[in-house]
C-alpha cells in the first residue's frame, strides 16, 4: 500500500499508529515525503519504519534510505507476482510526482523485475549496495509464498537477508488485475511452513528473521504464523478495515467515498480514520493470542516460534473435498538439537574491509566542516557499492541537501567493483581513472560521478567498454560522464539525473521518467521503450537506423536553441570532467556539428510539460 | 452502476409532491413522476460497491445495484424481471417502503444515498404502463392444495410463490376485499386501492383461487380446513390493537386507528355509503396518540376529513436529526422523520403520557389530561416528571399505540403454539408444531413492514414446496442476518 495507492492521510495514520506502538509501518514502493523523517510537535512520528526498493526505485536516494529501521526488497507481490505496477498519468498530481521523483501527468511504471536482479548474486549484491546506503537497518526480503519458496527463502539467507518476509495469495493493493488478485500466489501457511523447515534443515534459520503476511486478521492467525515459524507479522488490509475501509473494490477508480484508496481531494476530506482505531485493533488482537497461548502453555512469543507440534489437523471432517488431505508435511518439525527454530544471531554482513570507511577516515573533517577536500585511492573490483556508507554519513548529518557541490572529490585508480559511486549525494565528485563493472551510479542521489581512461592509456575511448550493464538504474539526481561505452539498459528507470556517454549497448533509457542523456556513438536495439519522461540527445555519426528504438511512447525531434544549448553544455562538461576527445572534437566543429544531434522526446512528457507549463501560466494570470 | 463518478456529478432527486393546500382536497397519490432525464441522472449515482451494503440492508435481498444499472442503460424490461425476482409487489415497495435499504446505501456515509425507492417505483408502473406485467400460469399442477389464511401481503406473496411452481392455491380473508392492511389500514393518498386490485387481478388470472367473507374457525370449520388441504399457511397478521388502559378509556370520542382508518378507506372506497360522526374528524379538535406511522396516516386522513385541529402525541423523546454514535451506518438511523402528513398540518409534542380522558355528562370526550416523562436508562422505563400536568381541549381522540399480536382463537383451534411474544411459534422453517402448518408475516414476527412481510411469505413458500414435494426450486434470498 504505497503513498500514492491510498491516500496521504490514510497512510501516515497508519505510520503514526504503529510508531506508537512499536510496530512497523511500510512506505510502499512510492517513495516518501520528506518532511515525515522529523517527528511532529505533539510527538508523533509519520516516518515509515520500513521503507520499500521496489523494482521503479521510485524514491529511492540515499536520505530516504537513512531513516529507515528496515529497507524492504520487493521481489515479489501476493497479488502481482512477476509483474510491476502502473500509476497512469493522470493520477501522478504534483504531490505524488514529488514524492516518487517525477514529473507530474508522466505516467510511471515499474518494470516486471528489479534490473539489477537476475541471479541471487545480483540480489546478494544489493542487500550489500542498501546494508552500505543504512548500516544499521535490517534489510528485508519480500518473497511470495509458491512451491519452491524455501529453497528460494535459503538463497536469500545466504545472500544475507536479515529479514524474509513470505507474503500470502490474499493480501495485495485493490490496484492489480483480477486475474492476478484471485490466482497468482498461495496461501502463506505453506509458504512459512516450507520457508521454516527448509532454513532450519539447512542450518540457516538462526540467522534471519521471518516475518508473514497476507491477509492475517486474528490472534489466531498469528498463533498459526507463530507455530509454523513466522516471528513477525504483517497486517494492511485488516488495519486500513479498522480505519474506515468498507472493501467497496474501487481503489483502482479513484472514488474511494471513505477517503482511504484515493487521491481526489474532494473524497479524501471524508477519511475519519485516527491511530487509536488502529491501536485497539492490535489491542484485540494480541489479547486473543495471549489467551490463546495460555491455553497452549506458553508465556512468550518467542517459545512458540516453530513449535508445530502444537498445530494438528481437525479430525472427522466428512466432506468429501477436504477428507483426504493429509497436513503431516505442512505440520512437519524438522528434528534440531541445537539447531535454532528462531532467529537468535544476527548476519555477517562483512562490512569491515568496505574501502569506505578508509575514505572516511580522511574525509570526516571535510564532511564534517564542509571544507573542500581532494582524496585519492587506488581501487579493486572486490571494491563495492564505493561511496555508499559516505552518502549516508552525509545524509545523516545534511538531509535531503547533502554538501555543497564537489566539497568532497575523490579520485580512485584501478577498476572498481559493482556498484560504484551508489547513492551518491550532493557535495560528492567521484572520479575513476579505469573502468567499472555493473551497476555504476545506482540510485544516484545527487553526486558528480565520471569515469574516464586511464591517463597512460592509448586507446580509443568512444570505441571501447568502460562501465557495464544498468548503469545510473533509478538515478534521481546529479550528473555521469562517461568517457566510454556502456553496457545495456543505460539508465533505465532514471528519474532526473544527467549522463553522458559515448556508446550503449541495447535497451537504453528504458522506463526513464526523467533526466537528460547525451548518446555520443552507437546505440542497441530497443531503445526508450517504456520511456515515459525526461529527454536523450543522440550524435548521428555513423549510420543511423530507426529501427534501433522502440517507438511505442515516444518521438524523434530535431533539436532547437535550447537543445543546443544544453548539448554544449554537457558536452563542455564531459570534457572538462574526462579530457573526452570526441567532445573536444564536436566542440570544436560546433556550428557543423550541432546539426547532426537528434532529440527523443517521450510523448507523454511532452504533454505534460506543456500542461505544466499552462498551469504556470493560470497561476501568473491569478 | 452506469457512470463512475455519476455519484460527484449528480444530486439525490427525491419524489416531489403536489401542493398541501391541493393534495388534501382528495384522497389521491400526491406524487409527481420524475422526468425520464431525472431517473437516468439518479441510477448513475450508484457506485456498483464491491460490498454492497444494500443488499443486506433490504429484507428481500433486492439486486439494487443491478437494477440501477440497467435503468441507467435504458434497459427496462431487464430491470423490472431483475426487480420481480426478488420483489412480487415492488409497486407497494416503492410507496411505502422506509427504504432500509437507503438507510444502508454506501453513498449514504459521504452524500445523501441513491434514490433507491424512486427507482424501484418508476420500474414497475412502467412494466404496468408497458403491459410487461402479465399472468404467468404454471404449466404443470403438482396436485397439492395449499390454504392461504389472510390475504395481506405476507399472504398474497407466498400464494404467488406456490402458484407459480403448480400447486393449488386458495387464498381465505375474512374481509369483503383482498388486501388486508393495505387495503383498509393505509390510506387511499398513500395507496390507491386501485394498485391493490391490478396486482390481483394478476394473481387470480394465474389461477389463485380466493374466498373473501370467510373467517376460518367461524364460518369455515377448522376440521374442514385441515381436511381439504395439504398444507396451510397462517398469514393472520398482528391485529391486536394496544389499549390505553386509563380512566375515560371508553368515552364517546376516543378510538382506535385501525377502526378509524378502516371506516374512511371503506368510505372512499364506497364500500359504505355513509360516513358516521363516530369516524368522523370533521370540524373537530383531534389529538392522535402514537407517533408512528399509522399516528401520520390518522393525521392525514384527518385533514382530509377538515378536522379542526391535530395534535399528535409520542412518549419518546424527540429524536434529533443527526444519527446517534450508538446507530451508525448502515443500520437503520433513528433519527427525526417528517412524512407528507405531518407537513399537512400538526402540532407534535413528545415526550408525553396521557393520564386520563375527561368527558362531559353525556359521555363525550371533551378533554386529556397529560403529563411529561422522561426515559430512565437504568429503570429501563418512562418515569414522569413531576408538576408537568397539562389539560388538552378535544373532541376526538384516536388511539395509534400498535399491534402487540395475532388474535390467538385460531392458533388455538388449530392447536399451534404462540411463543413469549403472543406471536404464532415456528421453527427456522416456518413451520408450526404440526408439520403441515405454516406461519409467515406479522402474525410470526410481530408487527413490522411490509417488505418483510413480501420476504417472509417468499420464504415459507420455500419450505412449505420443500415440504410437499421433498425438494424446492424457489428462490430464497442468501442471507445470513440482516440489518
Amino acid at each position: 500500500m504505497s503513498y500514492g495507492s491510498i491516500s496521504k492521510a490514510a497512510h501516515e495514520n497508519l505510520a503514526m499508529a504503529m510508531n506508537r506502538i512499536g510496530g512497523k509501518s511500510n512506505s510502499g514502493e512510492g517513495g516518501e515525503d520528506f518532511n515525515r523523517f522529523q517527528k511532529d510537535e505533539n510527538g508523533d512520528s509519520r516516518n515509515s519504519s520500513i521503507k520499500q526498493v521496489a523494482s521503479g526505485r521510485f524514491g529511492v536516494s540515499s536520505h530516504y534510505l537513512s531513516n529507515a529501521d528496515e529497507i524492504q526488497i520487493k521481489m515479489a507481490q501476493g497479488a502481482k507476482p512477476g509483474e510491476g505496477g502502473q500509476l497512469p498519468g493522470p493520477k501522478v498530481n504534483p504531490s505524488i510526482a514529488k514524492v516518487r521523483n517525477s514529473t507530474p501527468y508522466v505516467g510511471l511504471i515499474s518494470p516486471p523485475p528489479h534490473h539489477d536482479i537476475y541471479s541471487i548474486e545480483d540480489l546478494a549484491q544489493l542487500i550489500f549496495d542498501l546494508k552500505n546506503a543504512n548500516r544499521e537497518a535490517k534489510i528485508n526480503v519480500k518473497l511470495v509464498s509458491e512451491v519452491g519458496v524455501g529453497t528460494i527463502a535459503a538463497g536469500v539467507a545466504k545472500a544475507k537477508a536479515d529479514v524474509i518476509l513470505i507474503s500470502g495469495y490474499d493480501g495485495g493493493t485493490g490496484a492489480s488485475p483480477l486475474t492476478s488478485l484471485r490466482h497468482a500466489g498461495l496461501p502463506w501457511e505453506l509458504g512459512i511452513a516450507e520457508a521454516q523447515q527448509t532454513l532450519v534443515l539447512n542450518n540457516l534459520r538462526s540467522r534471519v528473521v521471518l516475518e508473514c503476511d497476507g491477509q492475517l486478521k486474528t490472534g489466531r492467525d498469528v498463533a498459526i504464523a507463530c507455530l509454523l515459524g513466522a516471528e513477525e507479522f504483517g497486517f494492511s488490509t485488516a488495519p486500513l478495515v479498522a480505519s474506515g475501509c468498507i472493501m467497496m473494490r474501487a481503489c483502482h477508480l479513484n472514488i474511494c467515498p471513505v477517503g482511504i484508496a484515493t487521491q481526489d481531494p474532494e473524497l479524501r476530506k471524508n477519511f475519519k480514520g485516527k491511530p487509536e482505531h488502529i491501536i485497539n485493533f492490535m489491542y484485540f488482537v494480541a489479547q486473543e493470542l495471549r489467551e490463546i497461548m495460555a491455553n497452549l502453555g506458553f508465556r512468550s512469543v518467542e517459545e512458540m516460534i516453530g513449535q508445530s507440534q502444537k498445530l494438528q489437523a481437525k479430525k472427522g471432517i466428512e466432506d468429501y473435498k477436504v477428507k483426504g488431505i493429509n497436513l503431516d508435511k505442512i505440520l512437519y518439525k524438522p528434528i534440531s538439537n541445537n539447531i535454532s527454530l528462531r532467529n537468535t544471531e544476527k548476519q555477517n554482513h562483512n562490512l569491515k574491509k568496505v574501502l569506505d570507511f578508509k575514505i572516511l577516515k580522511e574525509a570526516k573533517l571535510s564532511i564534517n566542516k564542509k571544507i573542500k577536500t581532494s582524496l585519492e585511492f587506488k581501487i579493486k573490483n572486490t571494491d563495492r557499492s564505493v561511496g555508499a556508507i559516505l552518502s549516508n554519513e552525509i545524509s545523516k548529518l545534511y538531509g535531503e541537501k547533502g554538501l555543497p557541490k564537489e566539497t568532497l572529490n575523490l579520485t580512485f585508480n584501478g577498476s572498481a567493483g559493482q556498484s560504484f559511486g551508489a547513492f551518491a549525494v550532493k557535495g560528492l565528485k567521484m572520479t575513476v581513472f579505469g573502468n567499472t563493472n555493473d551497476y555504476f551510479g545506482k540510485s544516484l542521489s545527487g553526486g558528480i560521478l565520471s569515469v574516464r581512461v586511464p591517463k597512460s592509456s592509448t586507446f580509443e575511448s568512444s570505441l571501447n567498454i568502460i562501465t557495464g550493464n544498468v548503469a545510473l538504474y533509478g538515478a534521481i539526481n546529479g550528473e555521469a560522464y562517461i568517457n566510454g561505452i556502456a553496457g545495456e539498459r543505460f539508465c533505465v528507470r532514471n528519474s532526473g539525473a544527467k549522463a553522458v556517454v559515448e556508446g550503449i549497448g541495447d535497451h537504453g533509457c528504458e522506463y526513464m521518467t526523467g533526466g537528460i542523456v547525451l548518446i555520443l556513438g552507437k546505440i542497441g536495439r530497443n531503445f526508450g521503450a517504456g520511456m515515459s519522461g525526461g529527454i536523450s540527445y543522440i550524435y548521428r555519426n555513423q549510420e543511423f537506423l530507426k529501427t534501433k528504438f522502440n517507438m511505442e511512447m515516444i518521438d524523434l525531434e530535431n533539436i532547437n536553441d535550447q537543445d543546443e544549448d544544453i548539448i554544449s553544455g554537457l558536452l563542455e562538461n564531459h570534457f572538462s570532467y574526462t579530457n573526452s576527445k570526441i567532445a573536444k572534437m564536436v566542440l570544436s566543429k560546433w556550428g557543423k556539428e550541432k546539426s547532426n544531434f537528434i532529440k527523443v522526446m517521450p510523448k507523454e512528457y511532452k504533454i505534460a510539460l506543456e500542461k505544466i507549463a499552462e498551469e504556470k501560466i493560470n497561476q501568473l494570470i491569478k | 452502476m452506469g457512470k463512475i463518478k455519476g455519484f460527484k456529478e449528480y444530486k439525490r432527486i427525491d419524489e416531489k409532491y403536489i401542493s398541501v393546500r391541493k393534495r388534501i382536497k382528495n384522497y389521491k397519490e400526491f406524487t409527481i413522476n420524475p422526468k425520464k432525464s431525472e431517473l437516468n441522472s439518479q441510477a448513475a449515482r450508484c457506485m456498483d460497491c464491491g460490498v454492497p451494503f444494500c443488499h443486506s440492508g433490504c429484507p428481500l435481498g433486492n439486486l439494487i445495484p443491478d437494477f440501477n444499472d440497467l435503468v441507467y442503460n435504458n434497459k427496462w424490461k431487464e430491470a423490472l424481471d431483475i426487480l420481480h425476482s426478488t420483489n412480487n409487489f415492488p409497486e407497494f415497495t416503492g410507496r411505502l417502503c422506509p427504504a432500509p435499504c437507503e438507510a444502508a446505501c454506501v453513498l449514504g456515509i459521504i452524500n445523501p444515498p441513491v434514490s433507491i425507492e424512486l427507482i424501484e417505483k418508476q420500474i414497475v408502473e412502467r412494466g404496468f404502463k408497458e403491459n410487461w406485467i402479465i399472468p404467468k400460469v404454471p404449466k404443470n399442477k403438482t396436485g397439492k392444495r395449499i390454504a392461504v389464511v389472510g390475504s395481506g401481503p405476507a399472504g398474497l406473496a407466498a400464494a404467488q410463490q406456490l402458484n407459480s411452481v403448480g400447486h393449488n392455491v386458495t387464498v381465505y380473508e375474512r374481509d369483503s376485499k383482498i388486501g388486508g392492511l393495505l387495503r383498509y389500514g393505509i390510506p387511499d393518498f398513500k395507496l390507491e386501492k386501485s394498485i391493490i386490485d391490478r396486482r390481483v387481478d394478476i394473481l387470480m388470472e394465474e389461477g389463485i383461487e380466493f374466498k373473501c367473507n370467510i373467517e376460518v374457525g367461524k364460518n369455515l370449520e377448522i376440521k374442514d380446513l385441515e381436511k381439504s388441504f395439504d398444507a396451510i399457511l397462517l398469514s393472520t397478521g398482528s391485529t391486536i390493537k394496544r389499549d390505553l388502559d386509563i380512566p375515560g378509556n371508553n368515552l364517546t370520542g376516543v378510538i382506535q386507528a385501525m377502526d378509524f382508518l378502516t371506516h374512511s378507506n371503506k368510505y372512499v372506497d364506497g364500500e359504505i355509503e355513509k360516513h358516521y360522526d363516530k369516524y368522523s374528524a370533521k370540524g373537530k379538535n383531534v389529538i392522535v396518540i402514537g407517533g408512528g406511522d399509522t399516528g401520520s396516516d390518522c393525521i392525514g386522513t384527518s385533514n382530509r376529513h377538515g378536522a379542526k385541529n391535530i395534535t399528535n402525541f409520542e412518549l419518546a423523546a424527540k429524536p434529533s436529526s443527526e444519527r446517534d454514535l450508538n446507530n451508525p451506518w448502515p443500520y437503520w438511523p433513528f433519527t427525526l422523520k417528517t412524512t407528507s402528513s405531518h407537513e399537512e398540518g400538526v402540532e407534535r409534542k413528545w415526550s408525553v403520557l396521557t393520564k386520563k380522558f375527561i368527558g362531559d355528562k353525556s359521555g363525550n370526550i371533551i378533554c386529556l389530561e397529560t403529563v411529561n416523562v422522561e426515559f430512565d436508562n437504568e429503570k429501563k422505563r418512562f418515569i414522569e416528571i413531576p408538576d408537568s400536568h397539562k389539560n388538552w381541549d378535544c373532541d376526538l381522540v384516536i388511539l395509534a399505540l400498535g399491534f402487540t399480536g395475532p388474535e390467538n382463537n385460531l392458533p388455538i383451534k388449530l392447536d399451534v403454539k404462540l411463543d413469549k411474544r403472543g406471536n404464532i411459534s415456528s421453527n427456522s422453517n416456518y413451520q408450526t408444531k404440526k408439520n403441515n402448518i405454516f406461519t409467515a408475516g406479522d402474525c410470526r414476527r410481530g408487527q413490522s413492514l411490509i417488505v418483510w412481510a413480501i420476504s417472509e411469505g417468499r420464504e415459507a413458500s420455500y419450505h412449505i414446496d420443500k415440504y410437499l414435494m421433498g425438494s424446492s426450486n424457489l428462490p430464497r434470498k442468501n442471507s445470513f442476518g440482516d440489518l
